[in-house]
């Protein structure tokens, strides 16, 4: 060796010492590619070099160039690599395009960059400037070059991947938190228009969609709860089955009953969902970075939907929770006042045996009976049930006892107290409102009772095997105001003789077939009376209704009064 | 806790919205209503100031989206300044910057609307 070529040895060496530590001094791709090429233009005299790598996909792309314009960097072929081991070969280098591309711009050399893993990429050179091929030795020193450049761009390659790995949990962990912080906030608002907002607000600063919209699957059909699209849309939205979506469609799978949807803007829908059942949908349009949904995107709107969608839901169970709490209490109070109405002790009458009892139901009716003594001698009786049920008809029921306990004992004939009674209801109650009302007096002297009944269940008189209906009177009480006087009946009545007021509580008692106690069993029942007490009338009649009855459910009050003459 | 606040002011006919402390799903509605007067008195050039926002969360984020398109239909725009490391990060992996502008500094972005007009 002369010392012209140990001269040049050493300038080598210490050249790639240099571009070694040069290079893996960095891991910006950029740098090194662009290092690699200005080394070998140095060293060569060309002015022209390309770097392709291989992407995860297995093709050769284009990575860096220097000498030639972006134009002329544009017709670089892609060029799928044969295998990892061999990804550019002379026969490729001087064949099909991408041999076309060498030859149009004076490539006249190529390296394989190699590393650990195979084939990393290849390094294309110009012609040089003197026109000389590349000398074997020449083409040994590119080869090292290449070899300390394979490490660094590997180490870059794998550095890159780290940061998108990084980025791609990053934004994981965002979404994890906006759905935590989402789960804390839903779980507190009652008020399902709040809930769409935040629903949307994180759906679209974490997507970046400027047009939504959120819609509820009612019984009554599709309600808007945050919308920023064409009014259109939610018409076409009604037209079809969107409630039917049961899985996030994107604009692809639309299919023909949604089609107008995509034309509209929409690209994806996805429906909220409890149980499997679609409660609500969200819609949303193109988003503003261009970019697709992507399934993790899916997946985040999907689970904050569900999340709002439960809160939703819950917020309308308790509000109905709610409803029916204020109801019992409603009906609590109903209950009340119409216990405080009936006789606290039912007043004793010679000659009589007199009792009475309410079994209120569940809805409180408007039952009402009423014992009054008048004087020594005449005692009042009084059944009525009043229309409609709960607090209003506890009120009216209020009214009519008011009304009754002022005017028994002004000496009126009860014909003509009825008159009156009915006017005052009349005048006293809204449109539709109105009770059925029968009233009699015991006179215990005359051993006789004179009644007026008001369009009530014809109360029993039984003597000797015989029923006798107890009708005299006239309409209802509280429909119009008294244009027919009533009319009253007295009858006389005989020892053992009995009478049975009730109410249609006791005769429309149903059972879980939906069978009614009817008319025809309360008859049958009081004729096998015969020496039972008024007490034990009533305890029988009770008995019987609640042995049909049989545990169902008791939906209306039932009333008993019943009397018998000594 | 640190509360949300949020105050209005103007800078050389530009709106600036100043945000202190947490923007969260909480106090969103707050922020919301500052947008929505803003478009009401009809001022649609808007820049905010994060200078003392300690954090931000995606339903802050989504305010920004809901109201940005009536600025710009209108001649304005929603622009950004004072911005920590922090909280641009989390703008950066939403990819906002390609869709908003950011500053600096307020002054620099009221008057980027200042050149304009």
């Amino acid at each position: 060796m002369n010392s012209y070529d140990i001269d040049a040895a050493k300038r080598n060496l210490s050249a790639l010492v240099d571009f070694s530590n040069f290079i893996n001094s960095s891991l910006d791709l950029k740098f090194i590619l662009s290092n690699l090429l200005l080394t070998c233009f140095g060293k060569f005299h060309t002015t022209r070099g390309l770097v392709a790598l291989m992407d995860e996909d297995g093709r050769l792309r284009l990575k860096a160039y220097k000498g030639l314009t972006q134009a002329m960097a544009g017709e670089f072929p892609e060029i799928e690599a044969a295998s990892k081991s061999e990804s550019c070969t002379e026969e490729a280098f001087n064949s099909s395009a991408l041999g076309e591309f060498c030859r149009k711009y004076h490539i006249t050399y190529f390296q394989n960059i190699v590393c650990s893993q195979g084939i990393k990429g290849v390094l294309f050179l110009g012609e040089r400037l003197n026109k000389k091929e590349y000398s074997p030795d020449d083409k040994a020193f590119v080869g090292t070059l290449v070899n300390i450049a394979a490490t660094a761009i590997e180490n870059s390659a794998f550095i890159e991947k780290l940061k998108d790995l990084n980025r791609r949990l990053d934004s994981k962990v965002s979404m994890l938190s906006a759905l935590f912080e989402l789960s804390k906030e839903f779980s507190g608002i009652l008020e399902p228009s709040r809930v769409g907002k935040l629903l949307v607000y994180s759906v679209i600063g974490q997507l970046l969609v400027s047009n939504y919209a959120v819609v509820l699957c009612t019984p009554e059909g599709l309600k808007v709860l945050e919308a920023k699209f064409p009014k259109k849309l939610l018409e076409t939205l009604n037209l079809c089955n969107a409630a039917e979506v049961s899985t996030p469609l994107r604009k692809e799978d639309f299919g023909e009953e949604l089609e107008t949807l995509g034309s509209l803007g929409v690209e994806l829908i996805i429906p909220m969902q409890i149980q499997g059942e679609t409660k609500g949908l969200i819609l949303l349009g193109k988003r503003f970075n261009k970019e697709e949904f992507k399934e993790s995107d899916i997946e985040f709107i999907y689970a904050t939907g569900s999340l709002a969608i439960i809160s939703i839901e819950n917020a309308k169970l308790f509000k109905e929770a709610l409803e029916k709490q204020r109801m019992e209490e409603d009906l609590e109070i109903a209950r009340d006042i119409q216990k405080n109405l009936f006789p606290q002790k039912i007043p004793a009458l010679e000659g009589f045996e007199i009792s009475a009892v309410n079994v209120s139901s569940k809805q409180v009716g408007g039952d009402y009976y009423d014992v009054i003594k008048l004087n020594d001698s005449d005692c009042l009786i009084a059944i009525g049930d009043v229309s409609g049920k709960g607090v209003p008809a506890a009120l009216l029921m209020a009214n009519l006892q008011a009304f009754l306990k002022s005017i028994c004992r002004q000496g009126l004939e009860l014909n003509r107290a009825t008159d009156i009674i009915n006017d005052l209801v009349s005048e006293n109650t809204a449109m539709g409102n109105f009770i059925t009302f029968f009233w009699g007096i015991l006179d215990s002297r005359a051993k006789s009772m004179t009644y007026v009944n008001a369009g009530h269940n014809p109360p029993l008189l039984i003597r000797g095997g015989q029923i006798l209906k107890l009708t005299k009177g006239g309409m209802i009480l509280g429909v119009i105001k008294t244009m027919v006087p009533y009319v009253s009946e007295t009858i006389e009545l005989q020892r053992g003789d009995i009478l049975i007021l009730f109410t249609d509580g006791v005769t429309e008692a149903m059972n879980r077939n939906m069978e009614e106690f009817t008319d025809e069993r309360l008859e049958s029942l009081a004729l096998g009376l015969k020496n039972e007490s008024s007490d034990e009338i009533l305890q029988k009649i009770r008995a019987e209704v609640e042995k049909f009855v049989n545990g169902a459910n008791q939906s209306d009050d039932i009333t008993l009064l019943t009397v018998k003459v000594k | 806790m640190v509360d949300f606040n949020v105050e209005t002011r103007e800078n050389s006919h530009v709106n600036v919205v100043n945000l202190h402390g947490y923007l969260d799903a909480h106090t969103a509605p707050e922020l919301e209503d500052v947008f929505t007067k803003l478009i009401d008195d009809r001022k649609f050039k808007v820049v905010v100031n994060f200078e003392n926002l300690a954090y931000i969360s995606s339903a802050g984020l989504g305010v920004f989206m809901a109201y940005v398109e009536t600025m710009r239909e209108n001649n304005g725009d929603i622009k950004f300044s004072n911005m920590s490391p922090k909280i641009y990060n989390i703008f950066d992996l939403l990819g906002f910057p390609l869709l908003y502008e950011f500053y600096k500094d307020e002054k620099e972005a009221v008057q980027k609307f200042n050149e304009k007009s």
